[in-house]
C-alpha cells in the first residue's frame, strides 16, 4: 500500500514537473518572439570593421521600422588571413562561431562541405535583389552540391598594373601586350635600361596563398588548360598549361625580370608593391582592384601621388593572343549553421550587401560591386576605377574556389620557390608540383590532362 | 591512503596528459578533417595515415631535417658552448662572471617571437641587416642568410637560445664535484685537460645525458622560431616535423594525418630518450 502511494506521488510529481516545464518553455518561446535578438558579426580586417561599424546603427533603425528588435554586436578580431582561418575553423568546429562572419570566398568550399554554414539558397531565391547580382558572381559561389552558402558583397578583377610615367620615360610601349613573348620583350627592355627587375608576379612560399591566387592562377587561365575537372571533381595536376605556366616563371627568373631576393623574403609585398613600385623602380606589378585604394590610394599602405595619371593596367596576355582580366568574388557574408537566429542573420547579410551599406564598404576597401544598382550611390559613384572594374566582370576569366585549393596553393608555392632558388627549371617544377599536390590532396583527388 | 594522496595528481595527469595522447592516437587512426565534405563523416582507417606518412618523401624529408636541426643545434652547438661557458664560470681566474653569465642567460628569457623578429632583422639581406653590415665592414660580400643558408642560420639561432640552459645544468654539476678529487688528481700529476677528461666528465655524465634528453625533446618541438623566420622554406629546406605537423593540422586541417605525424614523432623522441637514459644509467 505504502509502495503504491509512493508510486502515485512520484507519478504526480513527474506530471506536475512536466507541465511546469512545458509552461516554462511556452513562456520562453513567447518572450523570444517578442524580445530583442542580438546577433554577432565578426570582422577580421580593420577597414572592413570600421566601415561596417558605422552602418550597424542604421541597420538596427531599419529593423525597428519593420517592427523587429534586432541588435548587432560587432566582434573586431583583427588577424592575418591564415591565423583567422585557423581560428574560425576551430570556432565552427566547436559550434561557437558568430552568427555572421565576413571572409573571402576561397574559404567557403571547405566550410560549406563541413556543414558549418547555413544554406542560403532558399533565402536568396525569395530575395528580389538577388537577381541584381551579376550572373558571373552568382555562378562562382555555387558549391559542388548545387547550394549557395555565401552572400558576396565585393568583387575584384586582377590585371597587370604598370607605371605609365616610367615606361614612357624609358621609351617602352604601353599598348596592351597580347602574348607573353611580347610582354617579356618589353620587360627585358626595362631591365636593360634600369639594371633592375621589371615585374613583380607573386611566387614562392612567403607570399602565402597570393602566389596561387594573385599570380600563378591568373597566368594559368590564359593557357587554355583546365585546372579542375568539374565532372570528376578532381584537380588536374599535370597538363600542358601547367608546364607552360611554370616555364614562364622560369623564363622570368632566368632573365632577371623578377625581384627574386625580395620574393624569397618574409612579407615580399613590402619591398616590391609597397616600396619599389611606388618609387617607380619596379614598373610592372600583378595586382588587383584593391591596389587602387588599399595599397596605392591616398590612404593606402604606400600612396602614389597622382595615382590615376601615373598608373594604368594591362590585361593578362594569353596563349591565344586574347588578353583577359581575371575576376573573382572577394569577401562575402556567411551565416553559421548553428545560429539561433537564421532569419535575422540572413537579414543582416542582405542589408549589408545592399544600397548605401555596400557602397560604403566597397569604397573603404577598394573593391568593385558584385551587383547592379550601386554605381550611382555615393561614395561609390565617385570611384571611376571601381566602376570600370565592375564592368569588366562580364568579360573576364575566373576560377571559382574549389575544395582542396589550399593544398594546391601550397604545392604551387613550393614549386615556384624551387624556380626562384634556381633548384628547378619549369619542367622540374611542374613535376614537383604534381607530386606535391598528389601527396597533399591524396592520390584519389587528382588526375592528369593531355590538353 | 597512498591513492588518496596521489589521487589529485593522477586525475590531472589523466586529464591533461594521458587523455590528449590517447585521443591523438585515436585521431591518427581516422581520416578526421575540419573542412571539406569529409569533415562530416570521419571514418576509422586503421594504419593508413601511418602508411601514407612513412612512404611520403615530404614527411621523411622533414624527419631528416629535424634530426639535422637537433644534432647540430642542440647536441653539438648547445652542448659544446654550454659546457665551455660552464667551465669558464667555474674557473676562479675568470673575471666579470656576472656579466658573462648574464649575457648568456639573456637569450633564454627573450620570448621566442621577439627573438625571431630580432634575428630576422639582423639577418636581413643586402645592407639592411646588422650581420651583413658588420661583414661588409670587413670586406665580406653581403648574403641573404635566410635564403642561402636557412638551416645553418636556424641552427646558430637555436644554439644561441639554448646555451644558457646547458650552462646552468653543467655549471651546477661541475660545482658539485668535490675539490678533494680535483686536488688529488693534480697531486698525481694530472693537468687541466686530464682532470676534465677523466674526473669532471665521468662525474657529470648524469646531468649531461639529462641535458641531452631534455634538449632533444625541446628542440624537436621548436616551432615558433622556424615558423616566424622561414616558415619551413625556402623550398622545404627548413621544413622540420613540427612545421609539417602544423601545416597538415592547422593549415589544411587534416587532423588525422597531423595526429599520426605527431605520434610518430612521439615514438622517435621516446626511443631517443630511452637510449639516453640507458647510456647514462640514470634511474628515472
Amino acid at each position: 500500500m505504502a509502495r503504491q502511494r509512493s508510486l502515485a506521488i512520484f507519478a504526480a510529481a513527474l506530471v506536475a514537473a512536466g507541465t511546469l516545464a512545458a509552461c516554462g518553455d511556452a513562456g520562453d518561446e513567447s518572450d523570444e518572439a517578442k524580445g530583442p535578438v542580438t546577433l554577432t558579426l565578426l570582422e577580421y580586417q580593420e577597414p572592413r570593421a570600421d566601415a561596417v561599424e558605422k552602418m550597424l546603427p542604421d541597420f538596427e533603425a531599419a529593423m525597428t521600422k519593420q517592427g523587429r528588435d534586432i541588435k548587432v554586436k560587432l566582434i573586431r578580431d583583427i588577424l592575418p588571413d591564415d591565423q583567422f582561418k585557423t581560428k574560425i575553423t576551430q570556432q565552427y568546429n566547436a559550434g561557437e562561431a558568430p552568427d555572421v562572419t565576413d571572409y573571402g570566398a576561397s574559404f567557403v568550399p571547405g566550410f560549406a562541405g563541413a556543414g558549418y554554414l547555413l544554406d542560403l539558397t532558399p533565402y536568396l531565391k525569395k530575395w528580389s535583389e538577388w537577381e541584381s547580382f551579376y550572373p558571373e558572381v552568382r555562378d562562382q559561389i555555387v558549391q559542388p552540391d548545387g547550394k549557395i552558402y555565401a552572400l558576396p558583397h565585393e568583387a575584384n578583377t586582377q590585371n597587370l598594373f604598370y607605371r605609365k610615367d616610367v615606361l614612357d620615360k624609358l621609351g617602352v610601349s604601353t599598348t596592351q601586350p597580347t602574348t607573353w613573348p611580347e610582354l617579356i620583350t618589353r620587360l627585358k627592355q626595362i631591365t636593360a635600361e634600369t639594371g633592375k627587375p621589371a615585374m613583380v608576379l607573386p611566387a614562392g612560399s612567403t607570399w602565402g596563398g597570393g602566389t596561387f591566387g594573385e599570380g600563378f592562377l591568373n597566368v594559368m587561365l590564359g593557357t587554355g588548360s583546365t585546372l579542375y575537372n568539374t565532372d570528376s571533381e578532381k584537380w588536374v595536376v599535370e597538363s600542358p598549361g601547367l608546364t607552360e605556366t611554370f616555364n614562364l616563371y622560369d623564363e622570368l627568373t632566368n632573365n632577371d625580370l623578377l625581384p627574386v631576393e625580395a620574393l624569397l623574403n618574409p612579407e615580399p609585398w613590402q619591398p616590391t608593391k609597397y616600396q619599389a613600385f611606388p618609387a617607380g623602380e619596379l614598373p610592372v606589378a600583378a595586382q588587383g582592384t584593391w591596389g587602387w585604394r588599399y595599397d596605392w590610394g591616398p590612404e593606402g599602405a604606400a600612396p602614389i601621388p597622382g595615382l590615376l595619371e601615373k598608373v594604368a593596367t594591362w590585361d593578362y596576355p594569353s596563349s591565344d593572343g586574347e588578353p583577359y582580366a581575371v575576376s573573382s568574388v572577394a569577401f562575402s557574408y556567411e551565416v553559421s549553421a548553428k545560429t539561433e537566429h537564421p532569419d535575422e542573420a540572413v537579414e543582416l547579410a542582405k542589408w549589408l550587401s545592399s544600397g548605401q551599406a555596400i557602397a560604403e564598404q566597397l569604397v573603404a576597401v577598394g573593391a568593385a560591386a558584385p551587383r547592379t544598382g550601386i554605381d550611382d550611390i555615393a561614395p561609390y559613384s565617385s570611384q571611376p576605377t571601381l566602376i570600370e572594374t565592375g564592368k569588366q566582370l562580364a568579360t573576364s576569366r575566373s576560377f571559382p574556389p574549389r575544395p582542396g585549393q589550399d593544398q594546391i596553393a601550397q604545392a604551387v608555392a613550393e614549386a615556384t620557390e624551387g624556380i626562384l632558388t634556381g633548384k628547378m627549371d619549369g619542367a622540374a617544377a611542374a613535376k614537383a608540383f604534381a607530386e606535391s599536390a598528389k601527396e597533399l590532396l591524396g592520390p584519389d583527388q587528382v588526375e592528369t590532362a593531355t590538353s | 591512503m597512498v591513492l588518496g594522496l596521489l589521487g589529485p595528481s593522477l586525475v590531472l595527469i589523466a586529464l591533461f596528459v594521458v587523455g590528449p595522447v590517447g585521443y591523438a592516437i585515436w585521431l591518427s587512426l581516422t581520416n578526421k578533417t575540419l573542412t571539406g565534405f569529409g569533415a562530416q563523416t570521419p571514418e576509422f582507417i586503421g594504419l593508413e595515415n601511418y602508411r601514407r606518412l612513412l612512404t611520403s618523401a615530404d614527411f621523411l624529408h622533414s624527419m631528416g631535417r629535424t634530426g639535422e636541426f637537433i644534432f647540430f643545434s642542440a647536441i653539438v652547438g648547445q652542448f659544446l658552448l654550454g659546457m665551455l661557458a660552464a667551465v669558464l664560470l667555474t674557473k676562479s681566474t675568470v673575471r666579470a662572471k656576472g656579466l658573462f653569465g648574464g649575457a648568456i642567460l639573456l637569450p633564454m628569457v627573450v620570448p621566442e617571437v621577439v627573438a625571431s623578429l630580432a634575428w630576422a632583422s639582423m639577418l636581413a639581406p643586402g645592407q639592411l641587416g646588422t650581420v651583413n653590415r658588420t661583414l661588409d665592414a670587413v670586406g665580406v660580400t653581403p648574403l641573404a642568410w635566410l635564403q642561402e643558408h636557412p638551416m645553418a642560420s636556424l641552427i646558430v639561432i637555436n644554439t644561441w637560445r639554448g646555451i644558457a640552459f646547458a650552462m646552468i645544468m653543467f655549471q651546477a654539476a661541475i660545482e658539485g664535484i668535490s675539490d678533494d678529487l680535483i686536488e688529488a688528481a693534480h697531486i698525481d700529476g694530472a693537468g687541466a685537460r686530464k682532470v676534465f677528461r677523466y674526473i669532471t666528465l665521468p662525474l657529470i655524465r648524469g646531468p649531461i645525458f639529462l641535458f641531452l634528453l631534455l634538449t632533444t625533446i625541446t628542440t624537436a618541438s621548436v616551432f615558433g622560431l622556424i615558423y616566424f623566420l622561414t616558415r619551413g622554406g625556402p623550398g622545404g629546406q627548413t621544413q622540420v616535423t613540427s612545421i609539417y605537423i602544423y601545416e597538415h593540422s592547422f593549415a589544411f586541417f587534416q587532423l588525422g594525418l597531423g595526429s599520426a605525424a605527431s605520434v610518430i614523432m612521439l615514438v622517435v623522441v621516446l626511443v631517443l630518450g630511452l637510449t639516453y637514459v640507458r647510456l647514462a644509467r640514470v634511474e628515472v
